[in-house]
């Protein structure tokens, strides 16, 4: 495991020492656990048509007992061949084909464009497991999408993709996605995903957007079955068919210059049980730039007994000398009081960033059901190095 | 009357301040006239004759090119300083930044017609730099082919987000998977694997709420007191935990954390299991909740009652199916040498 990462280490910094690079590396430490994080991320783009990137971490516990734990999160190298009709990408990243899961895996992924529009992905792979798990056998995913453009308005396209856990179907998925944009005005997006394992709607979702103007105003629906998205190895795939349900509007509208004010009223339904989903937010910015902003948020979520009212603020006062002052505040309101009245949470924090060093300490204090009061101090020190 | 005056005195300063934190009192001068100059037969390059020169210069007239024209200036300060927007310089100095771009090579393609691509400017726009719908107009193929690096130098320095489509607006955390279904590639113009894999990954070691929890205006999922009220959030939208969490990801940090596992009571309230059969209704509701702590071995606690023949029934709601094999996991644990 140890040795994997260092390896890891070992090829980002490698690849790292191609032109023109960039290099960032981020220490994190937390008086919660984990105690500390060290992440280190670089990306090269050795050619035009040859990048790579690479994002590797180490975590160490507080706990005594608990070993220091690190993985790799991403590492990948992309090529483009065929005058950029193809690129291929191989190593450790997240799989997407069109509506399917994401699913993040070691393996390797190419798009090709073929004459008429029409365009294939395939990726084939090892599905990640944390801690670098590789005793299992017979674990993979593959899949595979074809999707056509319809004149320069949008795309449609249909994937497919199946994955097996020690042998065993885990995931059969069959997918359809579609989008376009009609005008400068209109959008439109959707996506269905279908169980074949245990035929079923595993999720439907649908955004349509309107822009004219100072606002935007969208148009979604979203179906989701839990049970269709459980691998179908588990038990629990096979006993619930009942899906939840939310639609809803979101206006967004530049009311000023600097002000963007947001409105998102929707409604949630979870088998019998009904609740609204409203939300409103305020937006300004101090100055042009956006370097100091406030922004005020009132929310009403959840269904029948989980339903809570919140109210959060959040203010970044820029600074002189690269420094900048960060507050966010959240007051949270449970209908069901059973559990505690109001879990508030607030965080302050400041920061320098000149381009080149990265540091913030901030200290986080919360009361929630499960801590009567709690403080948290967090501190950041980063790097960056190239472009 | 003093009161009224002063009253009225500070709503209009209240007023002017609220006008310009708004943005709404530009102290920026407005666009330069360009359409009168055009209407007027002055030709681009007599004020902008380096245009077919090399380099990395922004072609901004200077006050000897105006003044050869306006021989009795109005003032003796520059002309930039008030007929030039600061906000169209700064549009072309990030352009000079961000952009491959070179006017010597187009102007022989659109026959020194400035035009062809600034056609705002005889119109009046404000903007000079031509929106990127101008280039595709001879581009297509670079937009087809979503080599933006054909004219961008770098994406995700240049922190460009789209204007119209795919803005970033809103709801985004919800709305971006269903735009990313269908344009995936080009959302890989400007993000890179770790972008996505930073949520989506398996081996995350902390959301960006966390690695990045100095800097409350970006966007991420589990933002703020998010660990006090998952449970409300997860109750509220079943299976949305799955998209990214393995199913078991619940009871490992229960665990860890003390509230779940050996020596812990039964979460569950009198009544889960019996007359009341609860238990059954959520599960049905959520059976991701579940698998959280019931999964893997845990699962023989749900078969010991709900095999064929055993007292829980049929668990399975009606119209049920499935293409699996009796024989395959997980069905042979409740049907035991293929008993339907």
């Amino acid at each position: 495991m140890r040795a994997l990462v260092v390896l890891a280490l070992v090829i980002a910094i490698r690849v790292a020492t191609a032109d023109p690079l960039r290099l960032r590396g981020d220490a994190l430490a937390s008086t919660a656990s984990p105690a500390g994080l060290l992440v280190l991320e670089t990306d090269a783009a050795v050619r035009a048509d040859l990048s790579a990137e690479a994002v590797v971490w180490l975590a160490g516990s507080r706990t005594p007992g608990e070993d220091t734990t690190g993985d790799v999160l991403v590492i990948a190298v992309r090529a483009r061949a065929l005058a950029d009709r193809a690129d291929v990408r191989f190593g450790r990243f997240v799989s997407t084909l069109g509506a399917l899961q994401p699913a993040h895996v070691d393996g390797g992924a190419t798009r090709v464009r073929l004459p008429r529009r029409f365009e294939v992905e395939l990726v084939a792979g090892i599905p990640v497991m944390p801690g670098l798990a590789t005793a299992r056998s017979w674990d993979w995913i593959a899949g595979g999408r074809l999707a056509r453009r319809i004149a320069d308005a949008g795309s449609v396209g249909i994937a497919y993709a199946q994955r097996r856990d020690d042998g065993q179907l885990a995931r059969e998925e069959l997918g359809a996605d579609a989008g376009f944009a009609l005008g400068k005005r209109h959008d439109l997006g959707t996506r269905v995903a279908y169980d074949l394992a245990n035929p079923g709607l595993a999720e439907v979702a649908l955004t349509a957007s309107y822009r004219r103007g100072a606002v935007r105003t969208e148009l979604y629906g979203i179906h989701r079955a839990a049970s269709h998205l459980l691998p179908a190895t588990s038990l629990f795939s096979v006993i619930g068919d009942v899906p939840s349900r939310r639609a809803g509007t979101v206006v967004t509208w530049r009311a000023a210059p600097r002000l963007d004010v947001i409105g998102d009223a929707g409604l949630r339904v979870v088998d019998s049980d009904v609740g609204a989903e409203l939300v409103a937010r305020a937006r300004l910015r101090l100055d042009d730039r956006g370097s100091s902003v406030v922004t005020g948020e009132l929310r009403r979520s959840g269904v029948g007994a989980d339903m809570w009212s919140g109210i959060r603020g959040v203010a970044r006062i820029a600074l002189p000398a690269s420094l900048a002052f960060t507050s966010e505040l959240e007051l949270v309101i449970p209908d069901d009081d059973r559990r505690g009245g109001v879990w508030p949470w607030g965080l302050g924090a400041v920061t320098y960033d000149d381009g080149t060093w990265l540091a913030a300490l901030a200290i986080e204090a919360s009361a929630s059901a499960e801590y009567r009061h709690r403080v948290d101090v967090l501190g950041q020190l980063g790097r960056r190095w190239g472009r | 009357m003093k009161r009224v005056v002063f009253a009225a005195v500070v709503a209009l300063a209240g007023l002017a301040a609220c006008a310009g934190i708004l943005g709404l009192r530009r102290s920026t001068p407005e666009s330069f006239p360009h359409r009168s100059h055009v209407v007027a037969g002055v030709s681009c390059t007599r004020c902008h004759p380096t245009m077919e020169a090399a380099g990395s210069a922004l072609h901004l007239p200077d006050d000897a090119t105006c003044t050869s024209c306006h021989t009795k200036p109005h003032d003796t300060r520059s002309c930039a300083g008030c007929h030039v927007s600061t906000l169209v310089v700064a549009e072309l100095v990030e352009a000079r930044a961000h952009l491959k771009f070179d006017h010597r090579r187009h102007s022989s393609a659109t026959q020194g017609n400035c035009m062809r691509c600034h056609d705002g400017v005889a119109t009046g726009a404000s903007r000079v730099r031509p929106p990127m719908a101008t280039c595709f107009r001879c581009h297509a193929d670079k937009r087809d082919a979503r080599a933006c690096d054909s004219c961008h130098r770098d994406l995700a320095e240049e922190g460009t987000l789209p204007e119209s489509h795919l803005a970033h607006d809103g709801d985004w955390i919800r709305e971006h998977g269903t735009r990313a279904a269908s344009s995936g590639d080009l959302c890989q113009s400007c993000h890179q694997e770790s972008f996505c894999a930073s949520c989506h990954g398996k081996t995350v070691p902390a959301l960006p709420a966390a690695t990045r929890f100095a800097d409350p205006n970006r966007q991420s999922i589990h933002r703020a007191g998010f660990a006090a009220r998952h449970a409300l959030e997860a109750r509220s939208d079943p299976g949305a935990c799955t998209t990214c969490h393995a199913p078991d990801r619940c009871a490992a940090c229960h665990t860890a954390k003390g509230i779940a596992g050996e020596g812990r009571g039964s979460p569950h309230p009198a009544g889960w299991v019996g007359i009341d059969n609860r238990h059954g209704r959520e599960a049905r509701r959520d059976p991701a909740a579940c698998a959280s702590c019931h999964g893997g071995a845990g699962e023989q606690l749900c078969a010991s009652c709900h095999s064929v023949g055993g007292i829980g029934g049929n668990p399975h709601p009606p119209g049920w199916t499935s293409r699996q094999p009796l024989s395959a996991m997980p069905c042979r644990m409740c049907h035991p040498l293929g008993a339907r």
